[in-house]
């Protein structure tokens, strides 16, 4: 089991995670996720995972024209997206929790 | 920037054709900021979009995979063209920038745009020479001819170039039928204009343009000289050839002897007996029993009323001169 596998169950919250702190656009929220630490996170899961929330009703977006560079797309997390991440991560912290303690138990150090 | 607008629009194409199979609604949701996110993507790093990202296929996988849309296994075959025919076309025009440069132009179809006046024209004369080749059956030249008249072939030339030109400057108002009727057309007169330069290739390369050279006694214009031989193998000499009306037949030429030259009317075979295939003979010379080729031994020479030798005894049929002790009776032919 890679990185990979155990990103496809989170990605969605690591997304909204990101945007919690600040809205950001595509490549914007794929640079701080990595910067993270997620480094293995591909461009086109990221998109579509924004195109998925946002589809959700869990992000809302608005463009900011730029002088330098294309206008971009920025999403921001709405109520329904911080009552998401919320839940999630409450989810999250006791799966984590859980599988630390299953860990332990077993004699793995974390 | 390194990564141009074309390649953003190719990619998104490509990207979408891979995501065919989704209902319409899903796939412009999925992919409508999908170009102004490349266009971030390109803006914020080094490198074209594919060393980036990787195909657009594989992007379109993982696309489909974070977006929860349903994944692509069942696509049909319209899916699978629309896929290629959108991976080549992004091939082709990658292709069309890089040959530019080297022709002096931005793009190879800038170059070849300007062609199309010429392409024209000649697609005027192929539908000419086309014609020429039914009209005629078959047989035709470089000029084209109606029924194998070259004033009309001319006429029709003219006619088929303007037509050909007017067609060419008016290819963009076609509408969907006209305009692939003329494809197919032009699709055809170029086949037909390779066919017709094969077969002009082939009669140039063994010279028969036209017509046949043929020699008129092609059979005997190597010989220089005749020989006659009799039943026996003799050479005949002085012998003269006549055809069924008399004529004399001549043959060749002398080249060994001057005097022949100057009485044409009283040549006779052979000019040369000493350049004889077969040895020459003198006339009523007994044949050899052995070799055709021995020559003439006088000491050998059998003699039907010979006389004994003096000290020989006489064999049945004789020898003058030399018996051989061991009495053989036989003529030796040397080899």
């Amino acid at each position: 089991m890679d990185t990979t596998q155990l990103l496809k169950g989170v990605l969605d919250m690591a997304v909204l995670a990101v945007l919690r702190e600040e809205d950001g656009y595509g490549y914007d929220i794929l640079r701080r996720l990595r910067e993270a630490g997620l480094e293995e996170v591909g461009d086109a899961s990221v998109y579509g995972t924004l195109r998925r929330l946002f589809a959700a009703g869990l992000l809302t977006t608005y463009v900011v024209p730029s002088e330098s560079g294309p206008h971009r797309k920025y999403y921001s997390l709405n109520a329904a997206g911080r009552d998401q991440l919320t839940r999630s991560g409450k989810l999250w912290r006791s799966f984590a929790t859980t599988m630390d303690s299953l860990l332990d138990d077993r004699g793995m150090a974390a | 920037m390194t990564v141009t607008e074309q390649e953003i629009t190719d990619y998104v194409a490509r990207v979408r054709a891979a995501l065919a199979d989704l209902p319409t609604a899903q796939r412009d949701e999925l992919t409508e900021d999908l170009a102004d996110h490349l266009t971030e993507v390109a803006a914020e790093a080094e490198g074209t979009l594919l060393e980036r990202l990787g195909e657009p296929e594989t992007y379109a996988a993982e696309l489909r995979a974070a977006a929860g849309a349903a994944p692509g296994g069942g696509r049909n075959l319209d899916q699978r063209v629309a896929t290629a025919m959108a991976r080549v076309r992004g091939r082709l025009r990658t292709l069309d920038t890089r040959l530019g440069p080297p022709l002096g132009y931005a793009t190879a179809s800038d170059f070849l745009h300007l062609l199309r006046p010429g392409w024209w024209v000649l697609r005027g004369y192929l539908a000419a020479m086309l014609v020429t080749v039914i009209s005629t059956g078959g047989s035709f030249g470089l000029l084209p001819r109606f029924g194998g008249e070259l004033l009309a072939g001319m006429i029709m030339l003219i006619g088929f170039v303007v037509a050909s030109i007017w067609i060419g400057r008016r290819s963009a108002q076609l509408t969907r039928w006209p305009r692939s009727a003329v494809q197919v057309g032009s699709v055809v007169l170029v086949i037909f204009a390779f066919a017709a330069l094969m077969q002009a290739e082939d009669r140039m390369r063994y010279g028969d343009y036209g017509y046949d050279q043929t020699s008129v006694d092609s059979q005997y214009d190597r010989v220089r000289d005749v020989f006659v031989y009799d039943s026996e193998g003799r050479l005949v000499e002085n012998a003269r050839l006549f055809d069924q009306n008399g004529n004399p037949i001549r043959l060749g030429y002398p080249d060994c002897s001057e005097e022949v030259y100057d009485k044409p009317n009283l040549r006779a075979y052979p000019y040369c007996p000493e350049q004889a295939p077969f040895v020459p003979r003198a006339p009523g010379a007994p044949l050899p029993r052995g070799s055709a080729t021995s020559p003439p031994d006088p000491t050998s020479t059998p003699d039907p009323s010979g006389t004994p030798g003096p000290t020989g005894t006489p064999p049945p049929d004789g020898t003058p001169t030399a018996v051989p002790p061991s009495g053989t009776p036989t003529p030796t032919p040397t080899r």
